[in-house]
């Protein structure tokens, strides 16, 4: 146990960095600007897998240590409950008075009769018996244990979901501008990361087309801009051929389509522009997404290349503002709604290098080769133009349209974590409400000829109290079964017999025991001290 | 729908006079520290280790005519109240019975308010941090009611009211947000599911972490005094209940706010598979609520074992509670993720 939790506390510590330093998975752009800011640091910290903390080796090593230590922990306890199916209560403790909690009185029937009597009360309470001479002992709640139990197995079965989804899923994105549609395969995926075991082949086959993106913000009061709801229509096929149908994708609702969910999570401005060479023939024609690099006005930015363009390729750099205006001479966006929009564009000309080098990101400008062009920068309104020097051609900003990114994913150990969490659930349940409890009885004869009967209690666990209430209830209970009767001064007559007691600790129990007075059982002689706190104190 | 301010302008006042009445609750539970009863004195003759007195004749719903009880002393057993209650207070006096009235009063306004607000958005009322921290110190209250009226444990009110009067009036300060309309991650159903988890774990927290600070004044105080040392806190202790007692109150809180805290998680991970298409993405506040996890975790482990119980338990306690309130307000000012949701800037 010490091992699993001490492998349990690194593992939060060990995730104590990711959320701290950006991370390459969650935010790349943070940590693209994490390089520039701190050059020297951040090549120590990305050799240190700080930028990918939790798929770094030594996080996975946390991990599948804590994996392999609970289930040595958790595996041979199964057995031990499994084993003690049928194991007796230890023996009833000679002195009863010396438990934690105990009652006595007198009957007339014999030691024998009362402790049948009271053991078939006890028993008929689901009570675990073991008879002896003179005495019963009866034990419940070994459910607690079993809860616990079945909290940490669902622990491991959670963390072997975990792993499932990250073998057997995939997750991907795609960006779709209104009006286009992408087939599930890794090729028309803009980011595709599959499980160690997918292949191409597993993916589903269905198609998505986005044929109408709308989003509403709010247009007054404190909170003018924010979003108020982002509707995706789409039409989807579940494979190639067969029908298609409508669905309205939204934020909190996912389209579910052969297994895979499909989300939206993204939006943005595609800009549609049309552009002519300097031969006049018309190179381009179509939108382009931008990417908006803040939220309260969606201000985007991208490129746009025209490797077909004669005679020098042509590449543009700008900015789309939905609701421009103008603060000091800077035109900013004040609005994410399209009201005012506005696309301002730095014109390059030359060689795009699109032939050569390493693969291009489609949202940035390779500038080696690009001569900037003497345009003098002017804000388009839709259906305004451009008119590049030296008879290179002219831009058109012919109109916007609306792009949607989606997630898609697919993830076969999700049920099983979804099983593994409810189930952990109701396993601590259990073992917080259900308290492991001991009660004994005794009986012998009295001195005046009548039966002395004891009744002690003990509850091993008893986290969250009022053992005393039931052990209360159950001692007048059989005290009335046995029509016993309670001498004056009873209570306060009975001195604690020093040195008498029985050592009953059978105290084999592996779990979490609450109750200190499991040291009194296994250490008689320090009780009082191990309990300390008294009010003489 | 939109936004009634009139009501979200009642819902203001509600909350501003919530403030006012429990600083006095506060005032009225630190007059029972100061004119109130007290704690049986130290030289008091020890209780005899006997006898406690007949549960079964307290307890309404016991058979009449059972055998006396005895409970060997320090036993973790009986009815709530007689193992809870501070030994010389077991009926409330004028102060405490005002303290009582008074935070009730301010508990009914503080319910009021967030009603309101949420009446006025026409959505649940936790979409931001002020609406959140409004939430907490509501259950926070409730939890201090629930266990002063159940366990007669009086003596946590001025304690507990602290922190809450202190959170109530930043909300309604520094961390204000007026009212609105949520964003679309917001908009689910799950928000009353996920969230109020959250904040009936939280509440339930800020009384487990007020009490352990207690039993660790409490425990420092008696063991001063065991060793013959002075204490400066000997004139508040004579209120307090023994160490022993807080600690498990504490634990008490702990062991009902931990299901509720991993229930709240779970759902959570529920709807960020709604949303996000993942069940867990180690968002920060995903990351650090489950380091808070793992620290509760624990405690329970470390309360249950023997040698870490008492004082290294209640330091992890705290640990697990600096966890919670790092990703209450360090994760929503500091650190961007998906939850940024604290509506500050």
């Amino acid at each position: 146990m010490r091992t699993a939790l001490i492998l349990l506390f690194l593992l939060a510590v060990a995730s104590v960095p990711g959320s701290v330093i950006p991370q390459q998975g969650i935010d790349p752009a943070a940590v693209a600007q994490y390089y520039t800011a701190h050059p020297t640091l951040a090549p120590i910290l990305a050799r240190l897998s700080l930028f990918s903390v939790f798929g770094a080796p030594w996080f996975a090593a946390i991990y599948l240590l804590l994996f392999v230590s609970l289930a040595g922990c958790v595996l041979p306890r199964t057995f031990r409950l499994a084993g003690s199916a049928r194991q007796l209560p230890p023996r009833a403790p000679r002195n009863l008075s010396r438990l934690p909690m105990s009652a006595s009185y007198r009957t007339s029937l014999t030691p024998a009769e009362a402790v049948g009597s009271a053991a078939g009360l006890l028993s008929g309470k689901r009570f675990r018996l073991r008879n002896g001479d003179g005495w019963v002992a009866a034990e419940k709640g070994y459910l607690r244990e079993a809860g616990n139990l079945l909290f940490h197995i669902a622990l491991l079965a959670l963390l072997g979901s975990v792993g499932i989804g990250g073998i057997f899923g995939y997750k991907a994105d795609r960006l779709l501008v209104a009006g286009q549609s992408f087939a599930n395969t890794p090729t028309a995926l803009d980011q595709f990361r599959p499980g160690r075991l997918v292949t191409p082949g597993d993916l589903q086959p269905f198609t998505v087309t986005l044929d109408k993106f709308t989003a509403h913000y709010i247009t007054s009061g404190t909170l003018r801009g924010q979003p108020s709801s982002f509707d995706a229509s789409v039409s989807y096929t579940d494979r190639p051929g067969a029908p298609a149908r409508g669905f309205l994708l939204r934020v909190n609702h996912p389209l579910s389509v052969d297994g895979v969910r499909v989300y939206l999570i993204g939006h943005g401005y595609a800009p549609v522009f049309r552009i002519t060479d300097g031969a006049g023939r018309v190179v381009f024609d179509s939108p382009v997404p931008f990417i908006p690099v803040e939220q309260t006005g969606l201000t985007s930015e991208g490129v746009i290349k025209v490797p077909d363009a004669d005679p020098d390729q042509l590449g543009f750099a700008g900015v789309f503002l939905p609701t421009a205006v103008d603060v000091n001479g800077r035109l900013q966006s004040a609005f994410p709604a399209a009201l005012l929009p506005r696309v301002s564009l730095v014109s390059y000309a030359g060689n795009l290098g699109l032939n050569s080098g390493p693969s291009q990101s489609v949202y940035q400008l390779d500038l080696a080769h690009l001569r900037r062009l003497p345009v003098a920068p002017r804000p388009l309104a839709p259906g305004q133009s451009i008119k590049l020097p030296d008879h290179a051609g002219t831009l058109t900003f012919t109109g916007y349209r609306q792009w949607a990114s989606l997630a898609i994913t697919y993830d076969p150990g999700q049920v099983p974590a979804l099983i593994s969490g409810i189930v952990a659930i109701a396993g601590l349940l259990l073992s917080f409400a259900v308290r492991r409890r001991r009660v004994f009885v005794r009986a012998h004869a009295g001195p005046d000829g009548g039966t002395v009967v004891d009744i002690g209690g003990l509850a091993r666990s008893d986290a969250a109290g009022g053992f005393e209430t039931e052990f209360a209830a159950l001692a007048a209970e059989i005290m009335a079964s046995h029509g016993g009767r309670q001498p004056a001064g009873m209570a306060a007559a009975r001195p604690p017999d020093e040195g008498g007691s029985e050592n009953a600790s059978h105290d084999d129990d592996p779990g979490y025991d609450d109750d200190p007075s499991d040291n009194y059982l296994s250490a008689p002689a320090d009780n009082e001290s191990a309990l300390g706190h008294d009010e003489g104190e | 729908m939109p936004i009634n301010t009139g009501l979200a302008q009642v819902s203001e006042h509600l909350l501003l006079s919530t403030v006012i009445i429990y600083a006095l609750a506060m005032l009225a539970y630190a007059c029972d520290f100061a004119f109130g009863g007290v704690r049986a004195p130290a030289s008091a003759p020890a209780r005899a280790p006997e006898l406690v007195g007949a549960v079964a004749g307290k307890a309404g719903a016991l058979p009449a005519g059972g055998p006396a009880i005895r409970l060997r002393d320090g036993a973790d057993a009986g009815s709530p109240a007689a193992t809870f209650a501070s030994a010389a207070a077991p009926r409330p006096g004028f102060w405490v019975r005002s303290a009582l009235v008074l935070t009730a009063v301010g508990l009914v306004a503080q319910i009021a308010g967030i009603l309101t607000r949420g009446l006025s958005e026409h959505r649940v009322p936790w979409g931001n941090m002020y609406e959140f921290v409004t939430a907490i110190t509501c259950m926070a209250v409730i939890v201090l009611l629930a266990v002063s009226l159940r366990y007669k444990a009086y003596y946590i009110g001025l304690f507990v009211l602290i922190p809450v009067v202190f959170a109530l009036g930043l909300a309604l300060t520094v961390i204000y947000t007026p009212a609105g309309a949520l964003v679309p991650a917001l908009q689910s159903y799950w928000i009353a599911i996920h969230v109020t988890a959250m904040i009936v774990a939280t509440g339930l927290y800020i009384v487990g972490a007020v009490t352990t600070v207690m039993y660790l004044l409490a425990d420092r105080h008696e063991r001063r005094i065991a060793a013959g040392q002075p204490s400066r806190t000997a004139g508040i202790m004579l209120h307090l209940p023994k160490p022993q007692i807080l600690d498990r109150l504490s634990y008490r809180t702990i062991l009902f706010a931990f299901p509720v805290w991993t229930f709240g998680i779970m759902a959570g991970a529920i709807w960020a598979d709604q949303a996000w298409g993942r069940y867990w993405g180690w968002d920060p506040k995903e990351t650090w609520s489950f380091i808070t996890w793992v620290v509760y975790a624990g405690f329970l482990h470390a309360r249950a074992t023997a040698g870490w119980r008492g004082r290294r338990a209640a330091y992890i306690q705290i640990a697990g509670f600096c966890c919670l309130m790092f990703n209450l307000i360090g994760i929503n000012l500091w650190v961007t993720g998906l939850h940024s949701y604290a509506g500050l800037s």
